[in-house]
């Protein structure tokens, strides 16, 4: 009677914690803004255009904001996410978009986008730099509360060379569009964001 | 015994006053920013004054400092770095760091560029920095 009881129990329990177990992995990740509805047309380093975050339905998106023109903080963090990128290659794990966004437009063309990656040796494959109208580019500045407002400038040949004081993050959104977690992104951990990738799948 | 001593003081009289070591500039191309980073050794008992960095690699070289105010990072210019006596200085990402405003020409991996420290006492050091894209990363190395 005893064994039965201890079996019923465990027959119970098992699943259950199992349970408890698969769904504590994504649930360890706040719920925050909802970005499934959003479709912002951006264009990428090929000058091909992107649907964010439409397109990349079904993946999970590691998200930067930069400008190309940035000396110290902007390429910490593309070399963090490319650190990323090549621990996930190395591990064999799909289904993971790299987007860099600039918040200068106006600056960063296609053309300087591309040649930005070639110096860095990004493999494009699922890394890609974003640009678009600044219109576009506001707003989804916006939704992912992404401040960028220009501060130190120098005077060279009577035109202004300026800089931007700017949130410097990385964040991960869901398949389903849900914006998950984010990293303070030139000094990110990378085996953290690779463990909550792992998670995130 | 003497000898030994006197070697000692040789060698400490020989060492150089200040050293700029570690030299490496970030790639870049021509027309954008990127920056330098060194670490600055002072051995002497006084303290030095890093007050200029010139080269002829952009239009403009200027020594600067990365900072975080509510949550954002911006960079700012500052006027001189002090190197207390017998202390070291790291240039460093995310920090310090010698910025080159408007290159000159493209920076490329694995080259070398020039460039001179201007220091107080010391007076200027040449040196060379290699283009490298060092990580930044924790957690992987």
């Amino acid at each position: 009677m005893k064994i039965l009881k201890i079996f019923f129990h465990l027959q119970i329990s098992i699943p259950l914690l199992l349970l408890i177990s698969l769904s504590g992995c994504k649930s360890d990740f706040e719920l925050n803004e909802n970005l499934q509805g959003f479709s912002f047309t951006l264009s990428d380093q090929d000058g091909k255009t992107v649907k964010f975050t439409s397109d990349q339905k079904g993946k999970l998106i590691v998200v930067g904001f930069i400008f190309t023109h940035c000396p110290d903080i902007c390429p910490l963090t593309v070399n963090n996410m490319q650190l990323v990128q090549k621990e996930l290659k190395k591990e064999g794990i799909e289904g993971v978009e790299f987007l860099a966004i600039t918040f200068d437009p106006e600056r960063d063309s296609v053309k300087l986008l591309k040649k930005f990656s070639a110096l860095r040796e990004i493999d494009e494959k699922n890394f890609r730099f974003l640009t678009g109208p600044r219109k576009e580019i506001d707003s989804l500045m916006s939704v992912m509360r992404i401040v960028a407002v220009t501060g130190d400038t120098t005077m060279i040949d009577g035109s202004a060379s300026y800089f931007y004081t700017h949130t410097d993050r990385i964040s991960i959104i869901d398949q389903r569009g849900f914006l998950r977690t984010e990293y303070p992104g030139s000094k990110a951990n990378i085996e953290e964001i690779v463990n909550d990738i792992k998670k995130l799948r | 015994m003497l000898n030994l001593i006197i070697g000692i003081l040789l060698l400490a009289t020989l060492a150089p006053k200040l050293e700029v070591t570690n030299n490496w500039v970030r790639p870049s191309s021509k027309d954008m920013n990127t920056a330098v980073y060194a670490v600055i050794k002072n051995n002497s008992d006084k303290a030095d004054t890093l007050y200029s960095v010139s080269s002829n690699l952009a239009k403009v070289t200027e020594i600067h400092e990365t900072y975080e105010k509510d949550g954002s990072m911006g960079m700012r210019k500052v006027d001189f770095i002090v190197i207390p006596a017998k202390k070291s200085f790291e240039l460093k990402p995310g920090s310090h760091h010698i910025m080159l405003i408007k290159l000159n020409q493209d920076i490329q991996k694995g080259k070398k560029y020039e460039l001179t420290y201007k220091f107080k006492r010391a007076g200027e050091i040449k040196v060379s920095a290699v283009a490298n894209d060092k990580a930044s990363g924790h957690g992987t190395h």
